[in-house]
């Protein structure tokens, strides 16, 4: 079984974002980027798949700047075979969107024909939890969403999903695109020797022309803000002023 | 009305005022080589001890700037030299530049001023009056500086490294995570209860290739040289002082047996080194030889096919757990220094906690200390303690104390990445209460004094990180850096105390409690100072190299 592992380079999750002066998106210049965290977990979950002998390769693709080679590098050092760098000027929060992403990785899928697509169910930037679903509609492949755990079964993955009344249990048949929750597994850190040999593992380069993708955007960023700020609250002498004020000022009661 | 003139000279650029001044910082120090030189040769290095340290400190902060100044340069070529890091280039020279102008200190309590150089007023005059020099220092570090950078580092980026090489990028984020995670929360209650750090955590430190890090990949390394060792030991220690000082007993022992070791001996031991499988510990100090390692007195007498040893021990760390020690023993009796001294490679049972040192032939006693555990340190008694014949490094005898000189860039290089690990746990404990302690009615972080602190904690640290890799980047280079690693560790050390200490200060009566991190990291700072060349030790050593 071959395993397709998408990965975004985003604002790494340690930082506080700033919006920029100009309100027209988070400042990302000079700032720290690493591995969207739940694309690290889809990337633990396609290595220990192949340290069990279910899978045969781990590829890892992403998609954006030169600098985003670096994080095909870390998914290499947790121990990918090989990566895919789809190469793109284009801001990967703002411009590139979740179905010009999810229709140059259907592209990838029908050149490297992998049985099993592991992603994030959503990158920390944009948080937009879309490109997995729009990946399985655009190959018709099942999808199996918000996985906790992920057990091989005869034809297929058993999938349990954390869902809002509980887990959830999907039998799916493979080909199959499965996107993760926090809760899956716990990546591990990549040790000296795999950061060394990850140096040696092959980067294909391509770009949404050669895939014959058009990745312009189809939504309008109008205006990033700041959240307000926390206003103070007041203080009630007793529980009828309490009441009160949640029937009157508040309008909850 | 006379019409205003405008001055229309292009201004310096900051990187040309720092170039500017460090020239100046070269003609400073020649003067000071000069004078303190001629009071050397007329009395004698020891009654010019003051004279001749302070030509060694002079010297730390002359390097501390010129690679400040280097590192801008990199940053510059990159396209990364911004507004944190020209605050900090800028602060580094104000303060440094005055210090060398008006008086450095060695120690608290110990100033060197440009008089106790003898230096003429006339050369201090030239170094205070020219105009790069003058400039940085009225307008590096103002009050508006402070508050500046203090934003800037708020929200715990500290400034770029300059690395600019991809895989040491990742080892340091890889290593970040893992003491953040592994290390970190647990460091505490081991310093607490005084707890041997758990196995586990030490298998994970092998499995992260920390032990074989330096090792040559033909006997089962990984050949990565001393910048990436600086990187991790420097994140390690960060989480805590005993995690990034276990791979200071492999360099040691690694390199002993890299340069000294037959090749049975690399063979046999280095891959099982580099694995983690044996753990080494460093066995040269003695009750009465500390820095005056030559005259050591524990005794090797062949017998048979065994070296028997006997002699006593000290300050021996990671002692009880330790599976090899490498001992430097008296071989030659009737040569009384060091040429009479040589170093085994003395295998030993791993003990516990009940049976610390079950082998025939050896004793110790734990030493119970202020900070730095985690390994626990040691006395040992030797009493006839056998060695097999083959294992006397390199097979020769009184090599030993050539083979460990070999070792002393390696070790002062990896301990000056360990004091910064240690600063920087420091300014980030500092500045996490800062923030989250609220005094009259805000963060304590508010005020100049507070963020200030923790502002000049950063450059200092910036300081002491670019100076240690300097010095690594010279040992990967193979040059010759005894000199540069002294510094880096001397700098290193004076900042990992003086960040702990303003870092304790921060939390006010907090801070003296146990129950809080900075209560320890104050404690481990305290060893850098002492520990891989004690600060005088280190300064004559310095000196001597400088006036040589």
């Amino acid at each position: 079984m071959k395993i397709l592992v998408p990965v975004k380079r985003v604002v790494d999750y340690n930082v506080t974002v700033r919006v920029k002066a100009d309100g027209s998106g988070v400042e990302t210049a000079n700032v720290k980027m690493s591995m969207n965290p739940f694309d690290e977990i889809a990337n633990e979950e396609a290595i220990r798949l192949k340290e069990k002998g279910a899978a045969s390769e781990v590829v890892a693709v992403t998609i954006g700047e030169a600098k985003a080679q670096e994080t095909l590098r870390t998914a290499m050092a947790m121990g990918a075979d090989r990566a895919l760098h789809v190469e793109t000027q284009a801001r990967t929060d703002t411009e590139l969107q979740p179905l010009a992403v999810a229709k140059l990785l259907q592209a990838l899928v029908e050149r490297e024909q992998p049985d099993l697509v592991i992603m994030g169910k959503q990158a920390i930037d944009d948080d937009s939890n879309q490109t997995g679903q729009m990946l399985a509609a655009l190959l018709g492949w099942p999808q199996a969403t918000f996985a906790s755990k992920i057990e091989l079964v005869e034809g297929g993955l058993e999938v349990t999903r954390e869902v809002d009344a509980g887990l959830e249990k999907l039998w799916v048949k493979l080909p199959a695109i499965v996107t993760v929750d926090l809760r899956l597994n716990e990546p591990r850190y990549a040790s000296l020797p795999n950061i060394m040999k990850a140096k040696k593992k092959p980067i294909d380069k391509l770009t949404p022309e050669e895939l014959g993708v058009d990745t312009a955007p189809r939504l309008t960023y109008v205006k990033v803000e700041e959240p307000p700020k926390r206003q103070a609250g007041v203080k009630v002498a007793d529980v009828p002023a309490l009441l009160d004020k949640l029937k009157s000022e508040a309008g909850v009661i | 009305m006379a019409t205003q003139l405008r001055d229309i000279r292009p201004t310096p650029s900051l990187l040309e005022r720092a170039a500017g001044a460090v020239a100046a910082c070269d003609t400073f120090f020649a003067a000071a080589k000069a004078s303190v030189g001629a009071a050397v040769t007329a009395r004698g290095v020891d009654a010019e001890q003051y004279a001749a340290h302070g030509l060694a400190w002079v010297k730390v902060y002359v390097e501390s700037l010129r690679e400040m100044h280097g590192w801008a340069e990199r940053l510059e070529a990159q396209g990364a030299f911004h507004e944190r890091e020209q605050l900090i280039l800028g602060a580094a020279f104000a303060e440094y530049l005055a210090r060398l102008a008006g008086g450095l200190p060695m120690s608290q309590g110990e100033v060197i001023r440009p008089q106790d150089l003898y230096l003429d007023d006339a050369a201090v005059h030239a170094f205070t009056s020219d105009p790069h020099v003058a400039d940085l220092m009225l307008t590096g570090w103002t009050a508006e500086a402070k508050t500046r950078l203090g934003q800037l580092i708020e929200d715990g980026d500290f400034g770029n490294w300059g690395l600019d090489d991809e895989s040491l990028d990742m080892i340091r984020d890889q290593f970040r995570r893992f003491s953040d995670e592994v290390v970190k929360p647990h460091a505490h209650k081991w310093h607490e209860q005084d707890q041997l750090i758990p196995l586990e955590v030490i298998e994970q430190v092998a499995e992260m290739g920390v032990f074989g890090l330096t090792v040559d990949e033909a006997y089962g390394g990984l050949g990565m040289g001393k910048v990436a060792m600086c990187v991790v030991t420097e994140e390690l220690s960060r989480g805590y002082i005993g995690v990034g000082s276990l791979g200071t007993r492999n360099e040691i022992a690694g390199e002993l047996i890299q340069l000294g070791g037959t090749e049975e001996q690399k063979q046999y031991y280095l891959p099982k080194l580099a694995s983690g499988e044996i753990l080494p510990t460093a066995v040269f100090t003695e009750p009465n030889t500390g820095s005056d390692l030559a005259s050591l007195q524990t005794r090797a007498v062949p017998d048979g096919d065994v070296w028997k040893i006997t002699g006593a021990k000290t300050w021996i760390t990671h002692a009880a757990r330790a599976d090899l020690m490498t001992v430097l023993v008296r071989t030659n009796p009737n040569e009384k220094g060091y040429k009479g001294l040589s170093m085994m490679l003395a295998e030993k049972t791993r003990g516990t906690d009940e049976n610390p040192f079950p082998d025939a032939g050896i004793d110790g006693g734990e030493i119970e200390v202020l900070g730095y555990r985690g390994m626990k340190e040691y006395t040992l008694s030797f009493d006839g303690f056998e060695v097999a014949k083959d294992n006397l490094l390199g097979g020769v005898e009184g090599q030993g104390f050539k083979q460990l000189m070999a070792t002393f860039e390696g070790a002062r290089i990896q301990t000056a990445a360990r004091a910064v690990g240690v600063a920087q746990a420091a300014l980030e404990v500092g500045l996490q209460y800062a923030k989250d302690r609220k005094q009259f009615g805000q963060p304590l972080f508010a005020f100049p004094r507070v963020h200030g602190k923790l502002a000049w904690m950063a450059v200092e640290i910036m300081i002491a990180r670019q100076l240690t890799l300097y010095s690594a980047r010279e040992k990967d280079a193979g040059r010759r850096c005894d000199l540069e690693a002294g510094l880096a560790k001397l700098i290193g050390a004076q900042v990992a105390w003086s960040a702990a200490d303003n870092a304790l200060q921060i939390h006010g009566g907090n801070g003296y409690a146990l129950e809080y991190e900075i209560s320890r990291i104050l404690c481990d700072a305290r060893i850098l100072n002492i520990f891989e060349g004690a600060a005088e030790i280190q300064a004559q050593v310095i000196a001597r190299r400088l006036l040589g």
